[in-house]
C-alpha cells in the first residue's frame, strides 16, 4: 500500500513539473520564469499525505521502481547549460565588432583587384596584398583573442567540481550508498551533518537536523529542518531540504519529492541559462566607433568619386579610386591595438585576482554605475563570529575582522574570565584533527555555527578550550533543544581541592536570565534587582537591533553538601537546581563583513557608484550589515528609523526625507514596475531583504531602467540606462549574474552555477577587488581613448597622398606598403604604451562616465584626430615628399600634372625640371624613396603625437615621462623605421630605399608643431573649464 | 513596435538634420557653426603658411642649375627614335603608310638638329675633351654654351639625302639618344664613349652576331664626342643606326649599349639605363 502510493506521489508531482520547463523553454517571458507555483503544489500534497508517505518511508522503493524512474526522469544531475561549440566561439572572435570592418576592407580590396585585373594587363598588385594582409590581420587577432578566452575558460573548468557525489538511499528496506546522480523521485534518502543533499528532500523524521541554505536563500544562520509545515512557501517552510544544500548536523530522512533540474537549484540554473545578456558596453562603444568610421570613409570615398568622374576618369577608375579610398579609412592596426591592450588589462586584473570570463568585460566595472550586491559571502564572511558581550553591565566590542587587526577589549574583568569558561565549557564544538598549523579563524570545526563561533573567540583570546576542559571534566549534560532552549553541562572544578560542581548553562537570554536570581559584576555575585534587569533588556535590545544572535550565560557552583563528589547527576530526569542561577553575560554573534569591504563601498561611493545590498536574509540583519559596510551610511535614515524618532507613525513620514530604505520581499513582490523605479529613484542607499532569485533580477533590471542621477532631463529621454554590476555567490544571484552588466562571481566560496553565470570571478572572494576591477575598467577607457587618438591621426597623412594623386595627379607620395608599415609596425607599439599610461587625475574621484555622452569616439576625437593634428601630419609628408623630389630635380611645379607620364612605362626619357632625362625605374626609385621618406616623417610626427596623446587634459610637463614601455615605444618605431629604410635587400622585398640623413628632419618643424600647438590647446582648456575649446576638442 | 522605432527613427534623423526647436543644423546652431569654421579657415590658413614657409626656405636651398643629389642618374638612360609603346619598328615595305610615322617622327625630331639652326645657337667645340665652363667664385658663367650637333653628322641617316631616313629600301635607321644629365661625365680618360648595338634573330638559341656585317653607325663608330656632355641643358648627341641587311620577315632583337670607360653599371631592373632594347621587323610579301 505505501509503496504504491509513494509512486503515486511521484508520477503527480513529476507531471505538475514536467511541462514547467517546456513552458520556460517556450517563452522567456520573465513573468513565466518567476514560477514558484508547481513545487508549492507539490509540496501541500505532500503535507495532505505526509501520514501515507510516513508508512512509506519504511521501506523505500523497490530497485526495479527506481530503475522505471531513473528512465523516465534521467539522471538527478544539472543539465549543463547550453556550452557553445569552440567553432562558433571561434567564428565570434573572427567576425564579431571590429573584425566587421576589417573584412568589409578586405572584400573591397579584393573587389578592386578583381576590377583591374579584367580590364589592365598588367594590374598592380596593391589591392590583393592589401587585402590579404587585413585578412590576415583579422585572423590573427581572431586567433589571439579566442585563445585568450579559452584560457580564462580553462580556469574556470578547474573550478568545477569532479568529486562524484554519493547518496545514502533506502531501497527495499536496505541502505546503500549509490551515486547522486542515480537518486530517483520518491527515494527515501537518509542524510547527517556533513553531507550535501542529494535532491529536493521532503523531510519524514530528523534529528536536530539543520542545513545551510545560504547559497540558495543567502541565510547566513544555518536553519534547522523538521517534518512539519511551517509555511506556504516551500522555500521557508522547515519540512523541505533543498538539492545541493548541506546538511550542517543532525540527520534527518526524507523522500525525494524532485531531482536534477527539477529541483529548486535546477530551475535557478535554469532561468540563468535562458536569460539573454545585452552587449557590453565597449562593445556598444566600438560600434558606435565603426559607426563613425564607416560615415567618414563613405563621406570621402563618395565626394572623391564625383570628383574623379567630373576630372575625367573612367568610371572603373573611378570605382578603384572609391574603394581605395574607403579602405584606405580603416585603421588596420586598431583592431589588435584594442584586443592587446584589453588583454593587457585582463592580466593585470588577474595578477590583482579579478579573472575575468570575456575580454570585453574588462572595461564594463569602469562604467559601472549601480552595484547590486549581495550579502552573504560577498560582503561578510559567511562565518559566525562574535561580535559583541554584554557584562559587567557594559557591552564590550569583539574583533570580527579575518586577520584579527580589529580593536580588542578588557579582557582583565574577573566575569570575563567566568563568561569564557561558560562559553568554552557549554560547548559542543571541537577543532577538527590536525590543523594546529592553520591559524584559528581559518581552521574547520565540527558543530554548530554559533558553537563554533563562541569556541574560536574563546580559542582566540584565553588559549586553548581543549586544555579548559580537559581540566574541567565534563559530568552530565543536557543538549540544547527547541522546548527548553537552553543548554547545560555540569563539570568538575579546576582546582583538585575543590570537590565542587560547576554547572554551566547557554540559551536564549530571557529564559536564562528567568533562572538567574544573581548576576556577576566585577567578578563579584550580587543579587539581581530591577535595575539589572532593565540594563539586561536595553543590551538584548541593542544586540538584537544590530542583527545579532543573542545568547545568554550563567553558572552555578553547585553547594558541595547537596551534590558531594560522584554525585549521579541525571540529565533525563533532572535531579539537581536549574534554578537561582548566577548569570554572567550575554555574547551576540554575526556573519561579520570583510574587513576590506567598508572601505571598498567607500571607495564606490566617492566614483559615484550606487551602492545597493540585495540578500535573501532577514531584514534586520541586513540593515545591520548594511550600516556595518557603509551601504547606509552614517546619519542615514530609513522611513522606521525616522519614525522611530519623532515617534510618529511610519504613515507620517515623508518618505522623500529618508535617503535610506530597507524593502522587504514580501514587500516588493506587490509592487509595480513604476513603484521600484520609484524607490530606486528616490533612495540612494537601499536595502532588499528577504528577496528570491527572481526578485534579484527584477531589482538588477529595475536598476538598468535607471538613468544616472547627474543627467540632464533631455538624456533622460533617450537613455538606455544605467550599467549594473552585481556581486553575489549564491545560486539565488547567478539570474542576477548573468543579467548584470556585468555580474562578478566569488572564486573561492562562489557556486558552480553562479561562476558560470558571471563575467568576472574574483579570486580571494575580496569584495575590494571590485574597486581594483573599477579603476582599471575606467583606466582602460580613457587609454584605449588616448590609443585610438593616436592610431587614428595617423589616417589623414595615409589618405591625402592617394586623394592628391587623384586630384592634382602627382606621383604617389604614399604607397600601400608603407602605409601597412605604419599602421602594422611603426604604430603598434606606441599604441600600445599608451595602454600603460597612469591615470590623469583620480579616476575614482570621478563620476562613472555617462554611456549616452562619453563616448569612447566621439566627433571631437575625429576633429582632432583627422582635423588638426592629423593635417599638420599630412604637410610634414608632404614637404619630405616634395623636399626628396625637388632635390633630385622634380620643382614642385613641374609635379602637378606629371602622373600620366611618370607612371608611363614606355617613357624613359622624362625631363625633369633642370632638364635631365630620367628612365622610368629611376624615377620610380625617386618615388619609392618618397615613398620612404613620407613614411619615416609619419613616424616622426608621431613621435610628437603619441606624447601628445598620453594626456587629454594635463599637459605632458605634470603627467611626466613615467610610462617606460612608451619611451620603449618611441625607440622602437625609430629602429624599425631605420631597419625598414637601411636594411639591405628592401628595395627588392619591400621596395623601400635609404634616405639620406637630412631627409629624416624635413618633419621635425611639423612634429614639433604638434607638440606646441597641443599643449597650447591643452593650456587653453585647463584655464577656462567648460570653455569653447573644451567644448569643441575636450575628447 | 518595429514600425515605430523606425518612425521614431527616421524622425531623430530629421531632427538631427534640422533640429527646428533649437535651429540647430546637423547638431549646431547658426554661431556653432560660425566658430568651428572660423577656427578651420584660421587654423588651415596658418597651416599653409607654415607649409609655404618651409617650402620656401627648401627651394632657397636648391642650386638653380644643378640638382641637389643625382645619384639615382649614374647610369644615363638610352632611348630609341622613333619611339613607340610597346618599343619596336615594325612595318610593312610594301605599305606607305604603316611606316609613314616613323618618317614624320624623324622628321620632327631632327627639326632642331638643322645645320642652319645649330651654328645660330651652340657653338663649334674642341672635339675629344670636355666643354666646360667653369665659374669664376660667385660670378656665374651663365648662360652657358652647348656644343653643334648638326643633322648632317647622321649622313645617310640624316634625312636630308634620303627622305625615308632607308625605311623604303628596307634598311631602317633608329636613331639613339643617351638621356642628358646634367654634369654627367661619361668617360674618365679622353676617349669617347659609343653605341654599340648587337642584333639577334628573334627565337634563336644561338647567337649570330651581324654587327659588323649589317650595322652602320653615324657618326662613324657611333660615338658621342664628349664635348657634348657636363654643360648644364646641353643639346643632345645622336647616334643614327642604320640596319643594313635585315632579312624579311623575322623579327630581330636589338640591343644596344653605351661602352665607356666610366663602365656605366646595367642593373636587372632597368631596361633603359645604359642600353636599350627593341624589336625590328620588316614585313614583305
Amino acid at each position: 500500500y505505501g509503496r504504491s502510493d509513494s509512486y503515486r506521489v511521484a508520477t503527480t508531482q513529476d507531471k505538475d513539473d514536467k511541462d514547467s520547463p517546456k513552458k520556460k523553454k517556450g517563452t522567456k517571458d520573465l513573468d513565466d520564469l518567476k514560477k514558484e507555483v508547481p513545487l508549492v503544489r507539490i509540496t501541500l500534497k505532500n503535507h495532505f499525505r505526509k501520514l501515507s508517505l510516513f508508512f512509506s518511508s519504511q521501506k523505500g522503493l523497490t530497485n526495479a521502481k527506481a530503475r522505471e524512474f531513473l528512465a523516465r526522469d534521467g539522471p538527478n544531475a544539472l543539465t549543463p547549460p547550453p556550452t557553445t561549440p569552440e567553432w562558433v566561439k571561434f567564428c565570434r572572435q573572427l567576425f564579431g565588432g571590429f573584425s566587421i570592418l576589417l573584412w568589409i576592407g578586405a572584400i573591397l580590396c579584393f573587389l578592386a583587384y578583381a576590377i583591374q585585373a579584367a580590364t589592365e594587363d598588367e594590374p598592380a598588385g596593391d589591392n590583393l596584398y592589401l587585402g590579404i594582409v587585413l585578412s590576415a590581420v583579422v585572423i590573427i587577432t581572431g586567433c589571439f583573442s579566442y585563445f585568450q578566452e579559452a584560457k580564462s575558460s580553462k580556469i574556470m573548468e578547474s573550478f568545477k567540481n569532479m568529486v562524484p557525489q554519493q547518496a545514502l538511499v533506502i531501497r527495499e528496506g536496505e541502505k546503500m550508498q549509490i551515486n547522486a546522480e542515480d537518486v530517483v523521485a520518491g527515494d527515501l534518502v537518509e542524510v547527517k551533518g556533513g553531507d550535501r543533499i542529494p535532491a529536493d528532500l521532503r523531510i519524514v523524521s530528523a534529528h536536530g537536523c539543520k542545513v545551510d541554505n545560504s547559497s540558495l536563500t543567502g541565510e547566513s544562520e544555518p536553519q534547522t529542518r523538521s517534518p512539519d509545515c511551517t509555511h506556504d512557501n516551500p522555500l521557508e517552510t522547515r519540512n523541505i531540504a533543498f538539492f545541493s544544500t548541506n546538511c550542517v548536523e543532525g540527520t534527518a530522512r526524507g523522500i525525494v519529492v524532485c531531482t536534477g533540474d527539477r529541483t529548486v537549484m535546477g530551475r535557478i540554473a535554469t532561468l540563468t541559462s535562458g536569460l539573454e545578456t545585452g552587449k557590453t558596453p565597449i562593445a556598444k562603444e566600438i560600434e558606435h566607433f565603426i559607426h563613425i568610421i564607416t560615415g567618414v570613409a563613405v563621406f570621402l570615398g563618395v565626394s572623391f568619386f564625383i570628383l574623379s568622374i567630373i576630372l575625367g576618369y573612367s568610371w572603373l577608375e573611378a570605382v578603384i579610386f572609391l574603394i581605395g579610398i574607403i579602405v584606405a579609412n580603416v585603421p588596420e592596426g586598431l583592431l589588435a591595438t584594442v584586443t592587446v591592450c584589453l588583454t593587457l588589462t585582463a592580466k593585470r586584473m588577474a595578477r590583482k585576482n579579478c579573472l575575468v570570463k570575456n575580454l570585453e568585460a574588462v572595461e564594463t566595472l569602469g562604467s559601472t554605475s549601480t552595484i547590486c550586491s549581495d550579502k552573504t559571502g560577498t560582503l561578510t564572511q559567511n562565518r559566525m563570529t562574535v561580535a559583541h558581550m554584554w557584562f559587567d553591565n557594559q557591552i564590550h566590542e569583539a574583533d570580527t575582522t579575518e586577520d584579527q587587526s580589529g580593536a580588542s577589549f578588557d579582557k582583565s574583568s574577573l566575569t570575563w574570565v567566568s563568561l569564557a569558561r561558560v562559553a568554552a565549557l557549554c560547548n559542543r564544538a571541537v577543532f577538527k584533527a590536525a590543523q594546529d598549523s592553520l591559524p584559528i579563524l581559518k581552521r574547520d570545526v565540527a558543530g554548530d555555527a554559533s558553537e563554533s563561533a563562541l569556541l574560536k573567540c574563546i580559542e582566540l583570546s584565553c588559549g586553548s578550550v581543549k586544555m579548559m576542559r580537559e581540566k574541567n571534566k565534563k559530568v552530565a549534560e543536557i543538549p540544547f533543544n527547541s522546548t527548553n532552549k537552553y543548554q547545560l553541562s555540569v563539570h568538575e572544578t579546576e582546582d583538585p581541592n575543590d570537590n565542587r560542581y560547576l554547572l554551566v548553562m547557554k540559551g536564549a537570554p530571557e529564559r536564562i536570565l528567568d533562572r538567574c536570581s544573581t548576576i556577576m559584576l566585577q567578578g563579584k555575585e550580587q543579587p539581581m534587582d530591577e535595575e539589572m534587569k532593565e540594563s539586561f533588556q536595553n543590551a538584548y535590545l541593542e544586540l538584537g537591533g544590530l542583527g545579532e544572535r543573542v545568547l545568554g550565560f550563567c553558572h552555578l557552583l553547585l553547594p558541595e553538601d547537596q551534590y558531594p563528589k560522584g554525585f549521579a547527576f541525571d540529565t533525563e530526569d533532572v535531579n539537581f537546581t536549574t534554578d537561582n542561577l548566577c548569570f554572567v553575560g550575554l555574547m551576540s554573534m554575526i556573519d561579520p563583513p570583510r574587513a576590506a569591504v567598508p572601505d571598498a563601498v567607500g571607495k564606490c561611493r566617492s566614483a559615484g557608484i550606487k551602492v545597493i545590498m540585495v540578500t535573501g536574509d532577514h531584514p534586520i540583519t541586513a540593515k545591520a550589515i548594511a550600516k556595518g559596510v557603509g551601504i547606509i551610511s552614517e546619519g542615514n535614515e530609513t522611513v522606521e528609523d525616522i519614525a522611530a524618532r519623532l515617534n510618529i507613525p511610519i504613515s507620517q513620514v515623508n518618505p522623500r526625507d529618508a535617503k535610506a530604505c530597507v524593502i522587504h520581499g514580501t514587500d516588493l513582490k506587490d509592487y509595480s514596475q513604476e513603484q521600484i523605479d520609484e524607490v530606486l529613484r528616490n533612495h540612494t542607499e537601499i536595502v532588499f531583504a528577504r528577496t528570491s532569485p527572481q526578485q534579484k533580477l527584477i531589482i538588477v533590471e529595475g536598476c538598468q531602467r535607471q538613468v544616472n542621477t547627474h543627467l540632464a532631463f533631455q538624456d533622460c529621454l533617450y537613455s538606455s540606462g544605467a550599467i549594473v554590476a552585481v556581486t553575489g555567490d549564491g545560486v539565488n544571484d547567478s539570474p542576477a549574474l548573468k543579467k548584470a552588466d556585468i555580474g562578478v562571481a566569488m572564486g573561492i566560496s562562489g557556486s558552480d552555477v553562479s561562476k558560470q553565470a558571471a563575467d568576472m570571478i574574483l579570486l580571494d572572494d575580496n569584495f575590494a577587488s571590485i574597486v581594483t576591477g573599477v579603476e582599471e575598467g575606467r583606466l582602460i577607457f580613457d587609454n584605449l581613448k588616448k590609443s585610438i587618438a593616436y592610431t587614428l591621426t595617423s589616417n589623414i597623412p595615409e589618405i591625402t597622398p592617394f586623394l592628391f594623386f587623384i586630384i592634382v595627379n602627382i606621383p604617389l607620395p604614399l604607397g600601400t606598403i608603407t602605409i601597412l608599415c605604419i599602421d602594422l609596425g611603426t604604430d603598434m607599439v606606441p599604441a600600445i604604451s599608451l595602454a600603460y599610461e597612469a591615470a590623469e587625475s583620480d579616476i575614482m574621484k570621478r563620476q562613472p562616465r555617462n554611456p549616452l555622452r562619453d563616448k569612447l569616439v566621439n566627433e571631437r576625437l575625429i576633429s582632432i584626430a583627422y582635423g588638426q593634428i592629423g593635417m599638420i601630419q599630412a604637410l610634414g609628408g608632404f614637404f619630405s615628399y616634395f623636399v626628396i623630389l625637388a632635390e633630385n630635380g622634380f620643382l614642385p611645379s613641374l609635379l602637378v600634372g606629371i602622373r600620366l607620364n611618370w607612371d608611363d612605362r614606355s617613357m624613359n626619357d622624362l625631363e625633369d625640371s633642370y632638364g635631365q632625362q630620367w628612365t622610368y625605374e629611376q624615377r620610380k626609385i625617386v618615388e619609392f624613396t618618397c615613398h620612404t621618406a613620407f613614411f619615416v616623417s609619419i613616424v616622426v610626427v608621431q613621435w610628437a603625437d603619441v606624447i601628445i596623446c598620453k594626456t587629454r587634459r594635463n599637459s605632458v610637463f605634470q603627467q611626466g615621462m613615467k610610462n617606460k614601455i612608451l619611451i620603449f615605444g618611441l625607440f622602437e618605431e625609430t629602429a624599425l623605421a631605420a631597419f625598414l629604410s637601411y636594411c639591405p635587400g628592401m628595395d627588392v622585398a619591400l621596395r623601400m630605399y635609404p634616405l639620406k640623413p637630412s631627409w629624416w628632419f624635413c618633419a621635425f618643424p611639423y612634429s614639433f608643431l604638434i607638440f606646441v600647438y597641443d599643449e597650447v590647446r591643452k593650456l587653453l582648456l585647463r584655464r577656462n573649464p567648460g570653455g569653447w575649446v573644451e567644448k569643441e576638442t575636450y575628447y | 513596435m518595429a514600425k515605430d522605432d523606425e518612425k521614431k527613427e527616421s524622425g531623430e534623423w530629421k531632427e538631427f538634420f534640422w533640429n527646428p526647436r533649437t535651429h540647430e543644423l546637423l547638431g549646431r546652431t547658426a554661431s556653432s557653426w560660425g566658430l568651428i569654421l572660423l577656427f578651420y579657415l584660421v587654423f588651415y590658413t596658418f597651416l599653409a603658411g607654415m607649409f609655404c614657409l618651409t617650402m620656401y626656405v627648401m627651394l632657397l636651398t636648391l642650386d638653380d642649375y644643378k640638382p641637389t643629389w643625382q645619384d639615382r642618374l649614374a647610369t644615363p638612360g638610352m632611348m630609341i627614335r622613333p619611339k613607340s609603346d610597346p618599343l619596336e619598328i615594325v612595318y610593312n615595305l610594301e605599305k606607305t603608310e604603316s611606316w609613314d610615322s616613323y618618317i614624320q617622327a624623324l622628321d620632327n625630331f631632327l627639326a632642331p638638329y638643322n645645320d642652319s639652326q645649330q651654328a645660330m645657337k651652340n657653338d663649334a667645340c674642341i672635339p675629344d675633351q670636355y666643354f666646360i665652363q667653369e665659374d669664376s667664385g660667385e660670378v656665374r658663367n651663365n648662360p652657358k654654351r652647348s656644343c653643334q650637333f648638326n643633322r648632317t653628322m647622321l649622313g645617310s641617316c640624316s634625312g636630308l639625302e634620303d627622305r625615308t631616313y632607308g625605311y623604303q629600301e628596307g634598311k631602317p635607321c633608329v636613331l639613339i639618344k643617351l638621356n642628358r644629365v646634367i654634369g654627367l661625365q661619361p668617360s674618365k680618360d679622353e676617349k669617347s664613349p659609343y653605341v654599340s648595338c648587337s642584333v639577334e634573330k628573334g627565337q634563336k638559341t644561338a647567337q649570330t652576331n651581324e654587327t659588323s656585317a649589317a650595322v652602320e653607325y653615324f657618326p662613324p663608330n657611333g660615338t658621342f664626342n664628349l664635348y657634348f656632355f657636363y654643360i648644364v641643358n646641353y643639346s643632345q648627341p645622336l647616334v643614327a643606326v642604320k640596319f643594313t641587311d635585315l632579312s624579311f620577315n623575322t623579327d630581330f632583337n636589338v640591343e644596344c649599349r653605351i661602352k665607356s670607360s666610366s663602365l656605366f653599371k646595367i642593373s636587372e631592373r632597368d631596361k633603359f639605363a645604359g642600353r636599350v632594347n627593341f624589336k625590328l621587323r620588316i614585313n614583305k610579301v
